[in-house]
């Protein structure tokens, strides 16, 4: 076997070529698994020509109007700038059609029209970034002609964006913590109910970074449109990942159960089967954020608004079972496990059929067993079955 | 053995040897057919079967939807929805059927007053013990039994126990709001445990001890022909075999009697059956449980709803404090800390300017709340 694996040393050019396919393999597999980043451009640090622009664009006040009234700032700030991730690349890097002064006439005709003329020169580095913003819900509005949709440079101001990864390509903890914050921009009422909201305020007030933000439910680049029937069937699955997880869910003493409670019931059961089988068809049976909330999630046992509460939780069922009494909510076991202390009923009638199925069917069997051993004596005996 | 899940004999005629085929073309006594089910009988448990069988391979599904098994089923009957559906089009059909088994039992019991040869006795214990030791080797004799074995006695009294508890449960989860109306809530999760619990026991029961003795030891086909040959009578119901040739094993009416008790059971029995009806229309009908449109989750706050002021793309506060130069409430330029106090604002340029000082403890334009801007300077 060795010898087999062993290189013919007589032919150097085998070995010339196994070098170098094992090389271009090796580098293949580093280029796809690295993180993606941007693109590398040939730029020099702090490059005068930059400083050439920054001698009028410095100045603080400097700005111009534009013809639909509002007023254009021109002034880009040298620290923040050499701060941000872009500091070691040029002006005319990302504004091409500039070159010389005087600059060419300004087309746009408003101030968003500033962004939208300048935004997909974002791909020129960040491809694999646009590419996946191509498929979101704010391209989609904005190709629908919403212009108010969001592009690169409403989260991503270019003059001023700090690095948002370490080198390993994950969050920075600081970067994590600002999110809500930049989808608030355009999204400040949504911002204003997590904020208040178990998720939010541990974040915005205890800087606790296990909650989710924004982008844990609903992606970065590639945002789709939360509103669908597969993205609501499948919301339980986003749910899950964190609160499925022992070791974040232990620190606060939260149940992991909670996804396979939810499935094992008659709602969870439903919205699973319409997710594996049908998952553009819409079902009516609650999700997780049917009875806790979307963005307003509270804790369970929040006093005014927590589940915990037996007339919170009836209110959450008449929703969607309008004459629901009293009783009603109990028929949801509230993601508990049947035991002696919580729905003994449940947990003793399981365990009556846990002894009653085997306790009539093994006594059948043993009948039936005998009954064939019996006859098959008969046979090999040639008796009759007396 | 035969079918246990039927009824009673009904027709007077029923165990009198019926001149077969065979037997008028000169064979012997052994092949002597008699009747052992009415037609009623023979269509009452072909509906049995289909309802049974479609309840229980609509409902296992609904038991164990995360198997591949259970998603295959359930995605050939058309969704989760369509096998409810089906499972409750089912159910409404066994509820039917045991309505017309009871009232016909009643007949029998009250009108004919046959011998009720389904009830279980000492002799069904010891016939069942007779029967093991037989197998084992022990007793030298099988026992001799009569119209109904042990076996399909005990059939047929589980068919009557699982029946009943799977109507009872299924009315609970069919209709929680009327059941929890009356009821503790829990005893909707109490009832799917049980109707699940039942019915994994009724399909095994029904595969091991039913597809055993009536098609696997010796295929009976008496429940398809209506008939069991006198060979095969004096083999599984030598008893009954017996009280036929003896001709006992009728108790014949006189007519005028028949008549007499008709009178009273008919009414009594049609009351009873417009109450039975009822209690299965109020099974499908009771309750309105649940909404049908999807439930409203919104937020109920609109989507895009900019801060104010919106954060323009070239300026850059970072941590510490500056200010916003204002026009309008949109902020046209951003002054450094200190800076702004020297700035003077032209009035005559800047329609309704104003100056408002920020803190920023973020990194980023627009990442702080309108509750940390500080102050707005005229």
């Amino acid at each position: 076997m060795l010898k087999q694996l062993q290189i013919p040393s007589r032919r150097p050019i085998r070995i010339f070529l196994f070098v170098f396919g094992a090389i271009l393999l090796l580098s293949a597999g580093i280029i796809l698994v690295y993180p993606a980043n941007a693109s590398p451009l040939p730029s020099s640090k702090n490059s005068p020509q930059n400083e050439a622009c920054l001698t009028c664009h410095n100045r603080p006040d400097f700005q111009r109007p534009m013809p639909s009234g509002e007023t254009l700032s021109l002034t880009i700030d040298r620290t923040h700038f050499r701060d941000s991730a872009h500091s070691g690349i040029s002006c005319t890097d990302c504004h091409t059609n500039i070159s010389s002064f005087p600059h060419p006439a300004l087309t746009a005709q408003n101030l968003r029209d500033v962004s939208l003329q300048f935004y997909t020169i974002c791909q020129t580095c960040h491809a694999d970034q646009y590419d996946q913003t191509l498929d979101s819900v704010h391209q989609k509005a904005l190709a629908a002609g919403n212009t108010n949709a969001a592009i690169c440079t409403d989260c991503h101001n270019p003059h001023t964006q700090p690095l948002l990864t370490d080198s390993d390509g994950s969050l920075l903890p600081e970067t994590r913590s600002q999110i809500p914050q930049t989808c608030a921009q355009c999204h400040s009422a949504i911002y204003d109910q997590y904020e208040q909201s178990v998720h939010g305020a541990a974040l915005t007030l205890e800087n606790n970074l296990d909650v989710p933000t924004c982008i844990d439910c609903h992606g970065i680049h590639n945002i789709e449109d939360p509103t669908t029937a597969s993205f609501r069937l499948k919301s339980p699955q986003l749910c899950a990942t964190c609160h499925t997880d022992a070791t974040i869910m232990d620190k606060y003493g939260i149940s992991t159960s909670v996804l396979g409670t939810y499935v094992a019931d008659f709602h969870g059961t439903t919205v699973t089967l319409f997710e594996t089988q049908s998952p553009d068809q819409a079902t009516n049976k609650p999700v997780c954020v049917t009875c806790h909330g979307i963005h307003n999630i509270k804790r369970v046992d929040d006093p005014v608004y927590g589940l915990e509460m037996k007339q919170n939780l009836l209110a959450r069922c008449q929703t969607c079972h309008p004459d629901a009494t009293s009783n009603f909510p109990d028929a949801w076991m509230s993601h508990f496990i049947p035991s002696p202390e919580h729905y003994p009923i449940v947990y003793y009638v399981t365990l009556f059929y846990k002894f009653f199925i085997p306790g009539i069917l093994g006594p059948m069997a043993v009948f039936v067993v005998s009954d064939i051993v019996r006859r098959l004596i008969e046979r090999r005996k040639g008796a009759k079955h007396a | 053995m035969s079918k246990t899940i039927t009824k009673p004999k009904s027709a007077p005629e029923a165990r009198k040897p019926v001149a077969s085929r065979k037997a008028q073309a000169g064979q012997t006594k052994k092949d002597r057919y008699y009747q052992r089910f009415h037609w009623t009988q023979q269509i009452a448990h072909a509906l049995l079967l289909s309802s049974f069988t479609l309840l229980g391979i609509t409902g296992l599904p609904q038991k164990y939807p995360l198997s591949s098994w259970g998603q295959f089923l359930i995605g050939a009957f058309g969704g989760i929805e369509t096998t409810r559906t089906i499972h409750h089009i089912a159910a409404v059909i066994l509820m039917l059927l045991s309505i017309y088994h009871i009232l016909d039992v009643g007949y029998k019991i009250f009108v004919r007053r046959v011998r009720l040869t389904m009830l279980p006795g000492v002799k069904d214990i010891k016939d069942a013990l007779q029967s093991f030791s037989y197998n084992l080797g022990i007793a030298k004799k099988r026992p001799q039994m009569g119209r109904y074995t042990f076996e399909e006695k005990m059939e047929y009294w589980a068919l009557v126990w699982g029946t009943a508890i799977m109507g009872i449960t299924g009315f609970l989860m069919w209709n929680p709001i009327a059941s929890t109306g009356l009821l503790p809530g829990e005893i909707i999760p109490a009832a799917k445990a049980a109707h699940g619990g039942e019915a994994l026991l009724a399909v095994a029961a029904i595969i091991l001890w039913h597809l055993y003795g009536v098609h696997i030891k010796r295929f009976n086909k008496s429940m398809f022909t209506g008939k069991l040959s006198e060979n095969e009578m004096l083999h599984e119901h030598p008893l009954e075999l017996a009280d036929i040739k003896a001709g006992i094993s009728e108790r014949p009416v006189d007519p005028k009697t028949l008549r007499k008790r008709q009178i009273i059971y008919w009414p009594v029995a049609g009351i009873l059956a417009l109450i039975m009806l009822f209690g299965v229309y109020g099974f499908v009908r009771v309750e309105k449980t649940a909404i049908t449109t999807l439930p409203l989750e919104e937020d109920s706050v609109p989507v895009y709803v900019p801060q104010t002021p919106t954060p323009p793309p070239t300026i850059t506060p970072t941590q510490g404090s500056g200010a916003f130069l204002l026009a309008s409430d949109t902020p046209i330029a951003y002054l450094p800390n200190g800076e702004e106090d020297g700035l003077t604002i032209a009035a005559d340029s800047l329609d309704a300017g104003k100056l408002m000082l920020s803190k920023f403890t973020h990194q980023q334009p627009g990442q702080f709340a309108v509750s940390e801007l500080a102050a707005v300077k005229d």
